[in-house]
């Protein structure tokens, strides 16, 4: 590319033919940008995700060859998978059927089962993530920012620290049970049920139900609710008509995403829960383990199909109750030490503090009773596992995953797959935003790397991309760290899309409408009308992203040509061994990282962003 | 390019480089007959006098916390044999090798290690034409203790084997001596087990009770078992996890667990072993070569040097296991902590080959019926 005029401002020249021919290449650009973008991201998600995933898909439609229904039918006859409504499929009356759905002891099928603790999960995130919202969003409190940052936390923590984490806390020689026993409650056994799920479920989920709500809540606009107040409603009546409203929406996404989260759950339920709460995701990674492809294959696409549906409603959902005009003025915070001694003051902070105590149970004492563990040995406090992180570091063989190199990576990947995914979302928002129909079709298809197993995409990444394909006798392979990057992009860039959209669809459209009618090209509109209006939900997206490829595993390690290319979740798993010592040590390193990259990126993203 | 002199040059760890990008395999043809010729291969050597050799394995033998003997018997075998030794840990183990095969990809590895029984059921039961090689002349195979060789068609051969039994605090209880003593009311959710489908140790012990039980009996075992709450949890570092956080005083693991204990200063009698009915489940584990392996003298000369007796002692060491053979030369005092059971009981190829699978699945069917 030519670079010789690449000095000064841009349209010094003014008429003259050089600096015209530039606008009119630059305009070009910008004319096309859009187009090139959108084309670029198609072909990446063909490529890197929907590509590999249908190599798996394929096998359960097409066995030996032939293209067949049967090993769907066989699922969906199953009382196993699909409980009493089996049945129905299986051909036996409807009364009968319904009599015995009815009936107490009724089979809900690993499929139902399934979706009924993602909805007790959905159910709690959302009850443990609001009361955070609330206080996020209404109180100032010094380290506000930074407790908002850190909310993201739970997000990137590899189960099995959750799991050590949890039987320290809620196990029967853990610190709940130490503190009821201290007060002379008793003892609880909460290990091994389907509450342990749950709540582990709420650690990973009320955070993101949280995040969302509160940037929901920051952007209800101060003057609205001023003016039911003026007319005479109640602050009571004055939140149901005017701030709930907007709440709705974001309570919904995060509640939708949830679901779908746990519906695909699978390491949690079986370190806490037991293999008797088995989940589908259980059964697929079997069998796909025991290379049974065609079953793995149609349980997984039912899976997705259930997920796919759920945010297809969501979606459906979000289109009609879109807010217009987000908030110019926020809603003034309340200081947290109540200014008076009354009840509508004191009432409020009174729940709060209760919340407290239960958020101090749920997500702080994990994380911490984690950080203690790597602190802990059979003599005591010590830092011998950190020790050995170091001792790994420098005399580790060349084969053995090295801590720094985790951590480098994880950065590296990070920032590079940030890097890929804002585009990618901020276009597909754009895309989706626009009145064609079908829109929400493609909207949920969209999401799709949200909701496929990541079993199987682990699968379709090895069989479509590292095996590679052959084209015209030479084997075209991918693998390596742009792989891995361009794999964390598509994992993350639906929450860039989630977090972006809404805010499009309420930008006034006259405001792009007249920048287009001065001559801008669509794309100079997004950068400069659009975006600006929305940036909280840009970075918000962005933090999410982010998270995601800190936090990935699977596409990680199937990708990554080598362990100089492992990330930090790799390690922390390399590093479990009888103790768990080692393993927290990394988990613990995981966290700080972690927590100093979220600041950063709130600090980054400006004065006071909304999520 | 060449796929020797690229693993050459890539070295153990392969550091591809971020633009590693469309590169793996390359000339390869990914068709095997290409491998076949061993003698193409050599001739792509960066320096010609070094022969690598590519060996598949689980990543705990090569990088886990404690000791594991990877690096040891690299460095071990390099400097005597003038070549090259290269892991490669694929997350999904053999799997990976049976999918490259499956699609018509080259192997990239000369041989594999850490083969259980069921491993080579499924690779029998998956794909038609063979993964492994005949294991031919191999230093030291006579030595082989007689009740671990698994492979009737003579491709793999164990190099070490564990037990499966039960570890159990002995401070908080006594395990019971049999079976049946699991299902008193005493032991009610006092033990914690793994899922047989996810974890070595889960399907050894769920093997077990087939053994004891019969393919008729161990559903209705398993049931009373679950009326007794046991515990089954996803892997094995789950169970040995809540096990060694109090949540129950028994857990179905290996019984070198005392070796580790050892090692770091614990309390002995909180890691007491139980071999119920005096029996141990071995889990033999083996190593093969793969069909159309580029080096396939130098894969069965380091098959050789693995069985050696002084090799044998520092694996089973280094990897908390026993022996395969006979002639094993082991540390005096290992034998007090690593504890071997009276009766070692097993399920050989033949009677897993065609009953595993649907053993494990009709135990899941009842054990996670909602």
């Amino acid at each position: 590319m030519a670079r010789d005029s690449d000095g000064g401002g841009d349209d010094e020249a003014g008429g003259s033919g050089h600096g015209g021919r530039r606008r009119a290449v630059r305009d070009s650009v910008e004319r096309h940008a859009l187009l090139a973008l959108a084309a670029a991201t198609v072909a990446l998600l063909l490529g890197i995700f929907y590509y590999p995933v249908a190599t798996v898909f394929v096998d359960s439609v097409l066995v030996d060859g032939r293209l067949t229904a049967r090993v769907f039918v066989s699922i969906l006859r199953d009382p196993f998978y699909l409980g009493e409504p089996a049945r129905l499929l299986a051909g036996e009356p409807i009364a009968a059927v319904v009599e015995s759905a009815l009936a107490p002891d009724r089979r809900l099928g690993v499929i139902g089962f399934t979706a009924y603790q993602a909805a007790l999960s959905t159910v709690a995130s959302v009850a443990l993530g609001l009361p955070a919202a609330y206080l996020l969003a209404r109180f100032e409190f010094p380290g506000r920012r930074t407790l908002r940052s850190l909310t993201i936390l739970p997000f990137v923590l590899p189960s099995i620290m959750v799991a050590v984490g949890f039987v320290a806390t809620f196990g029967q020689r853990g610190t709940l049970n130490a503190v009821l026993g201290a007060l002379g409650l008793g003892q609880v056994n909460l290990l091994f049920t389907l509450e342990a799920v749950v709540v582990a479920h709420a650690f990973y989920n009320a955070p993101l139900v949280a995040r969302v709500t509160t940037a929901a809540w920051e952007s209800v606009d101060a003057s609205a609710v001023e003016t039911a107040r003026s007319l005479g409603a109640s602050p009571a009546r004055a939140f149901r008509d005017v701030v709930a409203p907007q709440l709705y929406p974001s309570v919904l996404m995060g509640a939708a995403l949830t679901f779908v989260f746990t519906f695909s759950t699978f390491p949690i339920v079986l370190a806490l829960g037991g293999f008797q709460l088995a989940t589908v995701e259980v059964f697929v990674y079997r069998l796909i383990r025991d290379l049974e492809y065609a079953e793995a294959a149609a349980l997984a696409l039912l899976e997705l199909g259930i997920s796919l549906g759920l945010l297809y409603a969501y979606l459906r959902y979000e289109a009609r109750h879109t807010v217009r005009s987000r908030g110019i003025r926020p809603l003034p915070r309340r200081p947290l030490t109540p200014p008076s001694l009354s009840v509508r003051e004191l009432l409020p902070r009174m729940g709060l503090a209760a919340y407290a105590a239960v958020a101090l149970a749920v997500f702080v004492a994990p994380i911490a009773s984690m950080v203690l563990a790597s602190l802990s040995g059979p003599e005591g406090l010590t830092l011998a596992h950190y020790q050995f992180l170091i001792d790994r570091q420098t005399t580790g063989a060349s084969f053995q995953v090295k801590p720094w190199d985790a951590v480098r990576n994880s950065l590296l990947f990070g920032v590079a797959s940030l890097a890929v995914a804002l585009p990618m979302g901020v276009v597909v928002a754009v895309l989706t935003t626009r009145d064609y129909r079908g829109r929400k079709v493609v909207d949920a298809v969209a999401m799709a790397p949200l909701a496929v197993s990541g079993i199987v995409v682990g699968l379709g990444l090895l069989r479509g991309l590292v095996f590679g394909v052959e084209v015209g006798g030479t084997r075209l392979a991918v693998g390596g760290g742009l792989a891995i990057v361009a794999a964390h992009a598509v994992a993350g860039y639906p929450f860039v899309v989630r977090t972006v959209a809404p805010g499009l669809e309420g930008i006034d459209h006259t405001l792009v409408e007249s920048a287009r009618a001065l001559g801008a090209p669509r794309a100079r509109a997004l950068v400069d009308v659009e975006l600006p209006l929305v940036w909280p939900a840009v970075v918000a997206g962005a933090a999410f992203a982010f998270a995601i490829s800190i936090g990935e595993f699977s596409a990680t390690v199937v990708l990554a040509s080598g362990t100089s290319q492992f990330t930090m979740p790799i390690a922390i798993e390399r590093f479990i061994g009888r103790r768990l010592g080692p393993a927290t040590a990394m988990g613990v390193v995981l966290l700080v990282v972690t927590s100093a990259s979220f600041l950063l990126i709130d600090r980054l993203g400006g004065d006071d962003v909304g999520f | 390019m060449d796929r020797r002199s690229f693993l050459t040059a890539a070295g153990a760890a392969a550091s591809l480089s971020v633009a590693g990008c469309a590169g793996l395999g390359g000339g390869g043809d990914g068709s095997s007959t290409d491998e076949s010729t061993p003698a193409g291969t050599t001739t792509g050597d960066a320096d010609g006098s070094e022969e690598t050799l590519v060996v598949g394995t689980y990543s705990a033998f090569i990088d886990s916390p404690s000791t594991s003997p990877g690096a040891w018997v690299k460095q071990r075998f390099e400097e005597e044999f003038d070549a090259r030794l290269v892991w490669q840990t694929p997350s999904n183990e053999l799997n990976h090798y049976i999918e490259r095969r499956n699609a018509g990809v080259d192997i990239e590895a000369d041989m594999y290690l850490g083969l259980n029984t069921d491993h080579l059921v499924r690779v029998d039961e998956t794909l038609d034409d063979g993964l492994f090689a005949d294991v031919g002349d191999v230093a030291g195979r006579d030595d082989i203790k007689p009740g671990l060789q698994f492979d009737p068609d003579g491709r793999a051969i164990p190099y070490d084997t564990g037990y499966i039994s039960l570890v159990f605090d002995g401070t908080a209880t006594t395990a019971p001596e049999t079976f049946e003593g699991l299902l008193a009311e005493e032991h009610a959710g006092d033990l914690i087990t793994q899922n047989p489908a996810s974890s070595a140790t889960g399907r050894a012990f769920l093997l077990h009770t087939i053994k004891q039980f019969g393919p008729d009996g161990y559903l209705d075992y398993w049931s009373d078992l679950q009326d007794n709450d046991v515990r089954v949890l996803g892997s094995w570092s789950d169970a040995y996890s809540a096990w060694s956080g109090g949540e129950a005083p028994m857990v179905v693991s290996y019984s070198t667990d005392q070796v580790f204990a050892d090692q770091n200063d614990a309390d002995l009698s909180e890691h007491q072993i139980r071999f119920l009915n005096d029996q141990g489940y071995a889990n033999p584990e083996g190593m093969a070569v793969f069909d159309g392996a580029d080096t396939p003298t130098l894969a069965r000369e380091f098959m050789g040097f693995l069985l050696r007796p002084d090799i044998q002692g520092e694996i089973a060491v280094r990897n908390v296991q026993f022996p395969a053979t006979e002639s094993a030369e082991l540390p005096a005092d290992y034998a007090e902590l690593a504890q071997e059971p009276p009766e070692p009981v097993t399920f050989g190829y033949d009677e897993l080959r065609g009953s595993v699978s649907g053993w494990i699945s009709d135990w899941e069917r009842q054990f996670a019926s909602n």
